[in-house]
């Protein structure tokens, strides 16, 4: 009797070990990474999409190795809200507090979304010295410029995707590709009225103009506007061969589909224009989104072979969400947990400190090229070729697909006008 | 020309937008915080019998009118009736309703740009020089041909008859025997029914989002409180005076003015007449 219990006791023993072995990362403490994320938009949803797929990634190959021992992640979302109308920046700010205070949060990763309530969160950050990789839709580059200003202060954020005067440069960029081919010189600037619209629009109508563009006039549409009409009208008065857009509202689509009913002689061209971004677009304007062009500011949220990781990453993503790697954030929120699990094992601790030392120096060719950041203002540091830096990535929708035009290092396609503006 | 033409086409809108509400509140004086949550639903609902259940799209939008008139009948047989009369304690328990069916659509999912309707007939025309698409025209006849059916509904009917007889004097229409819950009752399910009505016709126009509801629930107000609270025919007039005004700020001031014209003619009206330009009977209580 007495042999026989021997015999249970360590065949469960046995069972114990080998079950607990295979799941010790998972025994560990998580490393929980706070995500402040505006879950009813695009910039919001992506990003929680790219960071959760990249979390179960690295979860699946064991999880972060931290001073010898593996640690999983565990994730942590709050709505913060702040793409909606009327949505004060305060909800924002008690949604990264919670995630710190609440949630206990190791890190931040994604938001705030909204260029206003990211920096007004920098305090915060600052404060709780939380280290913190914004993935989304702020662009503003008073973000980066903020942390060169006051090092010291601010130098836990950083901001692993592109921003305002970057997707200005690349927009130029294009421009003078539509100039030289189709003899484009007239450009109509639409903005919706938030921060980082605003002043990207006021950047590229400045350095457009500078160079030789004849900016025919700037329309600011509150947040929620449902007509268009009568700015596209200005346009077409005003013989506009460009329609720059910066909107992230969902209700952008209503301008390309009036600008198609109306058949105004101008290309659109969204710089952020969240609606075109998308897969889905095609269906939501019934086809009248052909031709447009919109950034979504890195690679990897529109298919191409930027890197050999590129199209691993937009195949997995479509494997596990089942739809296509949809705008900005998600290529850049993926690419941010993995920048962090390398920056986390060669610190060999999460402490905010010396993960900051570590992720400056990072050097890691990712989705959309080499990431590196800036070590003295925290931004990714942009480039044309994926081998030198982070690529953006300008698309125009032909033929129910959208296609990379630009930059050439990674292009698919060349850019085309619609059928009622070739001359 | 294009002042003219999208100055109609705008101030139809705002009818469609707000008749629901107007129609309520006149003869209920409940003011029904739930108007935007019912014109997003309506919309969730054709386009689940359109896509999800493949109906026919004439029968989806009956379906869901019918629909929306049973759910807002039932809100007020279920909620509204134990607060009525109690201003504070209708705002927030049909604010309340509003609340939970947007945000209970966004939780469910119903986010993106997955949710459109399609327009009634594709392309455009141009009149004159400015381009129209056929939606926006069939919306102004749609908008202009339903203030005409209300009118004649209110002045010919045994029913439009005794709902005016209700928002005229209560007590009075009681004495000759109208029973003032069930038209009330009615009032809320013909009001949800022309939120969803202005849903079905606005929204092919873009896509169903939820956010639509509170922007829907703004400008109602705002139409409602120019025209006079409780007056259908002085909201037609707002809608037509906020309508004009936004497309003339676009046009002279910036597009960024046109909320922001609304908000101010609320002000204004406030402040130089509160009762609004047709409510006389709230304004006769200003006097007393």
């Amino acid at each position: 009797m007495k042999a026989k219990f021997f015999k249970t006791f360590l065949f469960l023993a046995a069972a114990f070990l080998i079950i607990m072995s295979g799941t010790n990362a998972m025994a560990e403490k998580p490393i929980v990474l706070g995500c402040p994320l505006s879950t009813a938009f695009l910039y919001g949803w992506d990003a929680e999409r790219g960071i959760k797929l990249a979390v179960d990634e690295i979860n699946a190959n064991g999880g972060v190795t931290v001073g010898g021992e593996k640690r999983p992640f565990a994730v942590e979302v709050i709505d913060t809200r702040d793409l909606e109308p009327g949505v004060p920046v305060s909800e924002a700010l008690l949604a990264v507090e919670k995630l710190i205070l609440g949630k206990n949060a190791d890190f931040i990763v994604g938001g705030p979304v909204r260029s206003e309530a990211a920096l007004a969160a920098m305090s915060l950050l600052s404060k709780y010295k939380k280290v913190s990789i914004l993935t989304t839709g702020v662009l503003t580059p008073k973000y980066h410029a903020m942390v060169a200003q006051n090092y010291d202060k601010f130098k836990y954020c950083f901001r692993i995707h592109g921003e305002a005067k970057q997707l200005v440069g690349e927009i130029l960029s294009c421009f003078e590709d539509l100039k030289t081919k189709y003899g484009l010189n007239r450009v109509f600037i639409i903005v919706q009225d938030v921060s980082h619209a605003r002043g990207g629009g006021e950047v590229l109508g400045k350095i457009a103009a500078k160079k030789g563009w004849t900016i025919t006039g700037t329309e600011v549409y509150p947040t929620g506007t449902t007509d268009f009409s009568m700015g596209l009208l200005k346009a077409r008065k005003a013989k506009s061969e460009i329609i720059n857009i910066w909107m992230d509202m969902p209700e952008s689509s209503i301008l390309l589909k009036q600008w198609y009913d109306m058949k105004i002689p101008a290309l659109p061209f969204g710089s952020t224009l969240a609606a075109a971004e998308q897969p889905g677009f095609w269906k939501a304007t019934e086809g009248k989104g052909e031709y447009c062009l919109c950034s979504v500011v890195n690679a990897g949220n529109a298919p191409s072979e930027a890197t050999p990781w590129t199209m691993k990453f937009y195949d997995a993503y479509t494997k596990k969400w089942g739809v296509e790697p949809e705008g900005l954030g998600s290529s850049s929120s993926y690419m941010a947990v993995y920048v962090l699990k390398d920056a986390i094992e060669r610190a060999g601790t999460i402490d905010s400190d010396k993960v900051v030392a570590a992720l400056e120096k990072t050097d890691l060719m990712g989705v959309y090229g080499r990431i590196r950041f800036d070590p003295k203002n925290h931004q990714v540091i942009p480039a044309l070729d994926p081998k030198e830096g982070a690529v953006g990535t300008i698309l125009q929708w032909q033929d129910e697909k959208r296609v990379v035009v630009f930059p050439k290092s990674i292009a698919t396609g060349e850019i085309k006008l619609p059928p009622w503006m070739n001359k | 020309m294009e002042i003219l033409i999208y100055g109609i086409i705008n101030s139809i809108a705002l009818v469609l937008m707000s008749l629901g509400f107007a129609l309520v509140y006149g003869i209920s004086r409940v003011p029904n915080f739930a108007h935007g949550a019912l014109y997003v639903i309506t919309a969730f609902i054709t386009w689940s019998l359109l896509n999800t259940l493949g109906l026919n799209y004439f029968l989806s939008i009956v379906l869901s009118l019918i629909a929306i008139g049973v759910i807002g009948a039932l809100i007020y047989q279920f909620v509204l009736i134990r607060v009525r009369g109690m201003a504070i304690s209708e705002i927030i328990a049909s604010y309340a309703i509003g609340l939970a069916i947007l945000e209970g659509l966004r939780w469910g999912g119903f986010k993106g740009l997955s949710y459109r309707l399609p327009v009634f007939i594709e392309g455009s025309v141009n009149i004159g020089d400015v381009p129209v698409d056929y939606h926006r025209l069939l919306t102004v006849v749609v908008g202009i041909a339903l203030v005409a059916f209300i009118w004649g509904f209110t002045h010919y009917t045994k029913l439009g008859l005794a709902l005016r007889g209700i928002a005229q004097d209560e007590r009075a229409a009681m004495m000759l025997g109208i029973d003032s819950d069930r038209m009330a009752l009615v009032a809320m399910a013909g009001g949800a029914m022309l939120a969803g009505l202005g849903a079905i016709l606005l929204l092919p126009l873009g896509n169903i989002v939820v956010e639509s509801g509170y922007n829907v629930l703004t400008m109602a107000i705002a139409v409602c409180i120019i025209g006079g609270l409780g007056s259908w025919m002085g909201a037609v007039l707002a809608a037509f005076i906020i309508g004009f005004a936004q497309i003339l700020s676009v046009v002279y001031l910036g597009s960024h003015y046109q909320m922001v014209v609304a908000l101010l003619a609320i002000i204004l009206t406030l402040i130089l007449k509160p009762s609004g330009l047709f409510g006389r009977q709230k304004e006769l209580e200003e006097r007393v």
